[in-house]
């Protein structure tokens, strides 16, 4: 048992460096026990790979964390994280609210507001980054693709130099920092 | 400007940790006495985590994109000898509710293709009925190969296409050799392009084609997965040599819809449509989607494989002995040989604890058409 956990544990931590071989492992071994339920539950394929994905987010953003640990099996965590997920749907949709509180009886209380919680946590992470998208869209270019080059491409100081004409590394540096602090003003001036 | 640059500098490389200990010093005191100051430089850490975090969240969630793309949506190769369906959903071999009331003169109705037309009445008759070109579905079931070539790669992966028909399978070993009724798999528009099944764990796996017996219905096929087993332990039953007598018990589980479903009768008649000797008759309610299901005594003996249900007025079921699965086993070659279990483990409990064991080994077989 203490073996399997440390191997979880460690599949986890690959995760959350972003690793392809420790994703792909877990999402083959788990995509298709969710896809059976959720397919049982009136969704369709396209609903199920939505669903797989954004579990797939919740837990590597909680795996950020390097104090998290997990306190079931990955498998168990990202079949309740898209049960809660597809319930959400369904009562967004109206679809039949009344099978909220049916099913999600079968877990324990506490655990299900924890996955509450971790759902929350997940949906404000993802409307600040929508913020932060907006902000950058409105900063206009270059700073809008430098910033993105650096930030999401990562690209190094070298590549942007060449990519966007400066002479050198430090210019774009100067640029980048430049970028930021506008970028500070309009994001904040937005949340503000 | 020059302020504000110099606190993303200085936010950068805090962040980074690559703070010369002198300047960290400097910036400690600076956080302390200048509340401004202060509040700037959080608001630019925070800013530079939210950019960091937020390109990480995104490449990640490229990544998961082409995981899925990699792992699940993997496409199955196009092969020469391909399945060809009409795209008619056909869920059992019995007569469709609708064509029996429409065909009031039908008694039976089976996919077939190669029955010997000399004298079947049901032959005749599920020719008309569906239209059967049985001597072009007779040539193109000799040139078939008996492998289905499908790809072996892919794993436990959910087809890409619609479902067209779907049986019940159980398992013949526990590492992924089952049997079905072979109309499940094929009618007289040919094959299905993939055949997956679908677990009680809500599972799928993909199967390949083994052998069949088109004219006893009966069908073997095996999990492509490798190391695959459909559940812990043995298997709970075993397959009925001979034949079993009149008024014999039986019950069947099987999968109407995608819930597995039970029902109980008994043994009817001897034999079964027209005197078939390879069949029984049975006082048996089953529901579409249970062609291919278990016929199981109290005991635990696979007796026969449900094929088929004549029409609504005389409500019998038919299923093939499992004699027909057993010689069809025989004509496997050595390498592939398949050991059946000698004893079932089942036969000193109850009926729930007997459907508990058998249930793991019972599943929904799908045939999937682009």
């Amino acid at each position: 048992m203490q073996g399997s956990y440390n191997i979880e544990q460690q599949t986890l931590a690959a995760l959350a460096r972003g690793e392809r071989a420790a994703t792909e492992q877990i999402y083959r071994d788990n995509y298709h026990i969710v896809s059976g339920w959720i397919v049982k539950h009136g969704g369709v394929a396209g609903d199920v790979t939505d669903l797989f994905q954004e579990a797939m987010v919740v837990l590597f953003g909680k795996a950020q964390d390097s104090e998290f640990k997990l306190t079931c099996s990955i498998g168990t965590y990202l079949f309740a994280i898209c049960k809660h997920l597809w319930y959400k749907r369904l009562n967004k949709n109206d679809k039949s609210p009344e099978v909220l509180t049916d099913s999600l009886g079968t877990d324990d209380d506490r655990t299900g507001i924890a996955y509450e919680d971790d759902i929350s946590v997940h949906i404000e992470r993802e409307a600040h980054y929508e913020q932060l998208e907006f902000a950058l869209d409105d900063l206009g270019e270059p700073c809008r693709s430098l910033l993105k080059a650096f930030y999401y491409q990562e690209k190094s100081m070298q590549e942007i130099a060449a990519d966007f004409g400066y002479t050198n590394p430090d210019n774009a540096k100067t640029q980048k920092y430049k970028c930021l602090t506008r970028l500070k003003k309009i994001f904040y001036a937005k949340q503000g | 400007m020059s302020v504000n640059k110099k606190i993303s500098e200085l936010a950068e490389s805090y962040l980074a940790g690559t703070m010369a200990p002198e300047e960290l010093d400097v910036l400690t005191a600076r956080l302390r006495s200048d509340s401004v100051f202060a509040a700037e430089f959080q608001e630019t850490l925070d800013l530079l985590r939210s950019m960091v975090d937020s390109g990480k969240h995104r490449r990640f969630k490229n990544m998961l994109r082409d995981v899925h793309q990699e792992v699940i949506d993997t496409p199955v190769k196009q092969k020469k000898n391909y399945f060809i369906f009409s795209g008619q959903l056909w869920r059992t071999v019995g007569v469709a509710a609708s064509v029996a009331f429409v065909a009031s003169t039908v008694t039976f109705w089976s996919l077939k293709p190669t029955l010997n037309k000399t004298e079947s009445k049901y032959n005749t008759i599920s020719r008309e009925v569906k239209g059967l070109k049985i001597a072009q579905a007779k040539q193109i079931e000799k040139q078939k190969q008996l492998e289905i070539d499908l790809d072996k790669t892919i794993k436990s992966t959910p087809p890409p296409s619609d479902v067209k028909k779907t049986g019940t399978g159980f398992a013949l070993t526990n590492n992924g050799y089952f049997v079905t009724a072979y109309h499940v798999l094929h009618d007289e528009n040919g094959y299905g392009d993939s055949v997956y099944i679908l677990n009680n764990d809500g599972q799928y796996f993909k199967a390949s084609l083994v052998t069949f017996d088109a004219d006893a219905d009966v069908a073997i096929m095996k999990v492509d997965r490798a190391g695959f087993r459909f559940a812990d332990g043995d298997l709970p039953y075993t397959f009925s040599k001979s034949k079993a007598g009149l008024g014999t018990h039986i019950f069947t589980l099987g999968y109407p819809t995608d819930e597995l479903s039970y029902s109980e009768g008994y043994i009817s008649s001897r034999n079964g449509f027209d005197g078939n000797t390879l069949q029984y008759t049975l006082e048996l309610p089953v529901g579409h989607g249970q062609s291919g299901s278990p016929m199981i005594d109290g005991k635990g003996n696979i007796l026969g494989l449900l094929t088929a249900v004549g029409s609504q007025k005389e409500e019998k079921t038919y299923a093939v002995s499992a004699k027909a699965i057993t010689d069809l086993l025989q004509q496997l070659p050595d390498e592939k040989s398949i050991k059946l279990p000698k004893y079932p483990k089942i036969s000193r409990i109850g009926r729930e604890q007997q459907i508990d064991k058998i249930e793991d080994f019972t599943f929904v077989v799908k045939v999937y058409k682009k």
